[in-house]
């Protein structure tokens, strides 16, 4: 135990630390800020409220005659609208004095008084109604169109569609909370990797290229000390992990979307999914996610870390696979690991695949390492 | 003298792993290429046109165009026996199951002929959109987007008066009028100055930290130091560690260029279009053409983002040794230039929309980098700026040459352990 | 006991030692041969740093290797050169050392600062090592691998940076150590060990020259070291002729020590053979080959 301690203590040096928290906040504004800071953002901050009072009123899901119940409040809103409309002369003037006529209007060859009243009330004066009811009349439209299937579809993903259907899993809540947290846990999911990367990479080298081994080899507990500098380093992973996922979903609580963690993933427009976890659930499969990708970029960077001559090859070597798995397997692996788009087995076999390898990786590394000749 | 600065650049060039790095790289970027290139025949097309009709567009040229399509028209009407105005009117008319009853020879002529048709639509409505674009109001729209206000709302509308001035007379040299492959279609230039010099400048920027700091910092890593700073040569070593590092860059970026456009142009055919006007109104891909401060062919611009990229990454090699003598550990090192890339480019939006501050701390290295596309251009928002290019290189090359020259002479008085 | 049996050390085509046998007990064993014969191979290979190509390695009858961490716990080593942490103090880092050694916090907080007082560093346990001098670094690594109380102690180029006083008081401590363990000192300076040693192992062409006492070993050239004074004109005619130990200028000429197997001149003086002299006969060529 006091060694796994001293290896740990080792890894968390305070120089490491400061680069650590000095990278995090970089990574921060340059990839998370924006998900946080502008969210609900523009039209959005309406598709947030209506979303928020539909969980509230409709709760989970939402049945035939609770639909019924929105178009009412529509209609309520579109005749507010009217009234509204009515009141304003420059728009009766134009012709225009009922909602309908609102949307019905020409918009492609507007006249000008047109454009100009146009902009009015959704630019300038910022009139909610006319937005808020985009946004229903949006909702409601997703909500006629549920039960149709995308032509272009495999096998599997049409029996999905229709399995879905059957079941009455309809994507009835706005798209954009769970885009949103999608958006945020990708790139939460690249900060963590760097960081797990730039601390863990440089744990195994510094004692080989110091010779440090020579004592440490030669001491009663010898090369077992290698098993033990390679669980430091989970246990490291684990705490920036651990420690960096406090921080930023403590910064995402501020996004407020709470109130949706009981609802479904299908149960969202446009996400259509393998499974049906609910948001809360999903969230924790994301996390788990961002766990496995952890522990397996620090085994890997363990094995350079214990292979490579120097610091600057330890960088290099590193880059293709960080890169590579940026650009290939960030999304599918982590917020659209469960989605329809996906194959459906593809998240848990690239997983189990990797887990293996790194397992092998390290078994062969230990074997290496119990017989190696140390020069050095 | 000579010697050492070759035996300095031998430390970087017998890393295998940095040799695999480049050869990953170039193979990525070639890969890249090939695998964008379905519409490289078609591009053809617009080589044909200037051929026959030059590369000005004039009246003169558009109705020999235009009469040409009128022949090659009347042939597809005898070909479908109806009477179509326009190829797109045959097109959309279209039914699934009539397709095979042409052959591909027809095919191909009506192909051709729609790609003409193209070219020629988007060349009479070149007038017609220029006279719609107002200057002065898209500056108005960029401030109330970015919600400037103040001194900075102030400077951005001075700005897009000047351009507004260099626009007029862009139009009336007919700098505008001339062929390119049609941007809205393509993307040719993005793919180009954006996709393509990216990949090479990021790659670059890797290679040429981690070779530069792997210089650098080489005999305190490898526990030469003692030795190699109390040698004759001394600390001045270090002197010659910058030159290998320049020397290496150089050589990375060369080779790396040399692959990577090489292909790019063996690829895209490329050789009708060189001394057509980067502001041609056919490079026109988003919601404004782009639009040079100079009248600049599509080959000096090519060659001057060529001259910026090389000189900014030879200005990192500088920081680079800068930051590596200070820190003395390779890792720490690269990680340290990697976040202080990122904090140079997001420098801008931790300013105040009030104040010209936004723009003044726009002018770095890694903006210039990163929106190279937009180099020499009026039409890139914040950084419109007529100076912006030269500006921000003067200056970087004054404070690349400072902290270097700062940290070398701290370097040659610190203790050595 | 120790028992080295049969050992060769092959890196590919390069022969490091060939088929050596050797046998340990307690007391003090000094290894000597010139940088490159295959000194630090051979300690490694006890130290179980590297594994004998062919032949073992074996304490009390049982392989060193299958022993596994009884036998490392047996083992005290200093290496010629020794990896340390720049911002530990010699009390983190032997704190650092003992965990790996299986010594409990008490007990090795006592031990350190015992072994500390012992080379002399007691006043710096607390500084940080990367401000100590070369002599002091070794000193650490000597106290270092004391700290088990090791039944064998293996010491590589341990006087390496050590003042004379150092180096003397160093010979007191070994002395008083080898009285009930082994201690295996590898060096290539004879005066190091001349004194102490009980047994003095030489290695010669990746092979086993000798391994006797010290007068065993000078017994070899008995009859055969003299000495005689020459002019400096006759010194490289000299040379060429015999082999010279050493030369020593005084009033003008010049004192040389010199090997003859022949029979002797009436003016040149037999004198008793010292190890040095062993070590510069046996080794000569390499040694030629070296300057």
């Amino acid at each position: 135990m006091r060694m796994l301690w001293n290896e740990v203590k080792k890894i968390f040096m305070w120089k490491m630390m400061l680069l650590l928290l000095f990278i995090n906040s970089i990574l921060y504004f340059l990839l998370i800020e924006f998900h946080i800071d502008s969210f609900p953002n523009g039209s959005g901050l309406y598709s947030y409220n209506v979303g928020v009072e539909m969980v509230d009123k409709y709760g989970a899901t939402m049945d035939e005659e609770e639909f019924i119940d929105f178009k009412k409040m529509y209609e309520a809103k579109v005749e507010e609208t009217n009234r509204y409309l009515q009141s304003r002369e420059d728009f009766v003037a134009e012709g225009i004095d009922t909602y309908d006529k609102f949307t019905a209007y020409d918009w492609w060859n507007p006249s000008q008084e047109a454009r100009a009243l146009r902009d009015d009330v959704f630019l300038g004066n910022k009139i909610d109604l006319f937005w808020e009811l985009q946004e229903r009349h949006g909702l409601i439209e997703f909500h006629n169109r549920r039960k149709r299937v995308p032509d272009v579809l495999s096998d599997k993903e049409r029996q999905r569609f229709e399995q879905l259907i059957e079941e009455e899993k309809f994507g009835v809540y706005t798209d954009l909370v769970i885009q949103n947290f999608k958006s945020f846990i990708a790139n939460v999911g690249v900060a963590i990797l760097f960081s797990v990367v730039l601390v863990i990479s440089s744990t195994i080298i510094k004692d080989r290229s110091r010779g440090l081994l020579l004592l440490q080899y030669t001491s009663k507990k010898g090369r077992n000390l290698f098993k033990t500098k390679l669980l430091a380093g989970y246990i490291a992973t684990f705490i920036i992990i651990t420690s960096l996922l406090a921080v930023y979903f403590s910064v995402y609580s501020l996004n407020r979307t709470s109130m949706f963690f009981k609802v479904r993933v299908n149960t969202f427009i446009a996400n259509e999914s393998w499974f049906d976890p609910t948001f809360f659930q999903f969230i924790m499969i994301c996390v788990a996610a961002i766990y496995l990708i952890g522990f397996i970029f620090a085994t890997l960077s363990m094995v350079f870390s214990s292979r490579v001559p120097n610091m600057v090859s330890l960088i290099g070597i590193q880059i293709p696979f960080v890169v590579g798995f940026l650009i290939f397997g960030l999304n599918p692996l982590l917020p659209n690991m469960i989605l329809i788009w996906t194959p459906k087995w593809l998240a848990p076999m690239s997983y189990g695949l990797m887990i293996l390898l790194s397992a092998l990786i390290v078994i062969f590394l230990w074997k290496r390492e119990k017989k190696m000749d140390i020069l050095q | 003298m000579m010697l050492i600065i070759l035996n300095e650049c031998k430390k970087a060039l017998t890393s295998p792993i940095l040799i695999g790095l480049f050869i990953v790289f170039s193979a990525f970027n070639v890969f890249v290429i090939i695998s964008s290139s379905d519409h490289k025949e078609e591009l053809k097309m617009l080589n044909e046109i200037i051929d026959q009709y030059g590369r000005d567009i004039t009246d003169n040229s558009l109705n020999r165009f235009e009469s040409d399509i009128q022949i090659d028209l009347a042939k597809l009407n005898r070909m479908t026996a109806s009477e179509f105005t326009s190829v797109y009117d045959f097109l959309d008319g279209l039914r699934f199951e009539d397709q095979e009853k042409y052959s591909d020879e027809q095919w191909l002529f009506i192909h051709r002929l729609q790609l003409k048709e193209m070219y020629l639509n988007m060349a009479k409505s070149i007038d017609e959109s220029y006279e719609a674009m107002d200057i002065k109001k898209m500056g108005e729209a960029e401030i109330e987007k970015y919600l400037l206000s103040g001194n900075a709302a102030e400077t951005l509308l001075h700005e897009y008066e000047k351009l507004s001035e260099r626009f007029e007379e862009m139009v009336n040299n007919g700098e505008h009028k001339e062929w390119f492959f049609a941007g809205k279609a393509y993307f040719m230039h993005s793919f180009l100055f954006k996709t393509v010099f990216l990949h090479i400048i990021i790659e670059s920027l890797l290679l040429i930290v981690l070779t530069t700091s792997l210089i650098t910092t080489y005999e305190f890593e490898s526990k030469t130091h003692l030795v190699a700073y109390s040698t004759k040569r001394g600390r001045k070593l270090m002197k010659d560690k910058l030159f290998a590092s320049l020397a290496i860059a150089t050589t990375i970026i060369v080779f790396l260029f040399a692959i990577t456009l090489g292909t790019f142009f063996s690829v895209f055919d490329y050789s009708h279009v060189w001394k057509t006007s980067i502001s041609s109104a056919f490079n026109w891909e988003y919601n404004f053409p782009y639009v040079a401060w100079w009248d600049l062919s599509v080959g000096t611009f090519l060659i001057g983002v060529i001259a910026l990229v090389f000189i900014v990454l030879l200005l990192f090699v500088g920081l680079t040794f800068a930051i590596s003598i200070a820190v003395k550990n390779s890792y720490i090192s690269f990680f340290l230039i990697a976040a202080v890339f990122v904090l140079l480019w997001l420098l801008p939006s931790f300013m105040p929309t009030s104040s010209t501050l936004l723009f003044v701390f726009a002018y770095t290295l890694p903006t210039l980098l990163l929106a190279i596309r937009y180099s020499f251009m009026g039409s890139s928002g914040l950084i419109l700026f007529e100076n912006f290019e030269w500006m921000t290189m003067s200056c970087w090359t004054i404070i690349t040459i400072v902290v270097g020259f700062m940290s070398y002479k701290r370097f040659l008085k610190i203790d050595i352990h | 006991m120790l028992v080295v049996k049969d050992a060769s050390k092959r890196y590919g085509d390069f022969t490091a030692l060939q088929q050596i046998n050797l046998e340990f007990n307690t007391g003090l064993y000094g290894l000597l041969a010139p940088n490159g014969a295959g000194k630090t191979t051979l300690i490694k290979m006890l130290a179980t740093l590297i594994t004998p190509s062919e032949g073992e390695i074996q304490y009390n009858g049982k392989n060193i290797l299958e022993m596994d961490e009884q036998y490392r716990e047996l083992l005290g080593f200093l290496p010629q050169q020794f990896g340390y942490y720049k911002n530990f103090s010699p009390k983190q880092y032997m704190l650092y050392l003992a965990a790996l050694k299986g010594i409990g916090k008490k007990e090795a907080l006592h031990k350190i600062n015992e072994l500390l007082d012992k080379v002399a560093l007691s006043d710096v346990v607390n500084k940080k090592m990367k401000k100590f001098s070369g002599g002091m670094i070794q000193r650490v690594g000597i106290a270092q691998a004391l700290l088990n109380d090791p039944k064998i102690l293996i010491l590589d180029e341990p006087t390496a940076g050590l003042d004379p006083k150092e180096r003397a008081r160093f010979r007191h401590l070994l002395t008083e150590l080898a009285r009930d363990r082994l201690v295996i000192i590898s060096t290539h300076i004879v005066s190091d060990i001349e004194s102490i040693a009980n047994e003095v192992i030489m290695i010669k062409n990746k092979q086993l020259l000798y391994k006797d006492s010290v007068e065993e070993i000078c017994a070899t050239l008995n009859g055969n070291v003299f000495e005689t004074t020459i002019d400096f004109e006759s010194l490289k005619a000299f040379r060429k002729k015999f082999v010279l130990l050493s030369e020593k200028q005084e009033y003008g000429k010049i004192i040389v020590r010199f090997i003859h197997k022949g029979v002797p001149e009436v003016e040149w003086i037999s004198v008793p053979p010292q190890l040095e002299d062993v070590f510069l006969y046996e080794y000569r060529d390499e040694i030629e080959g070296e300057v």
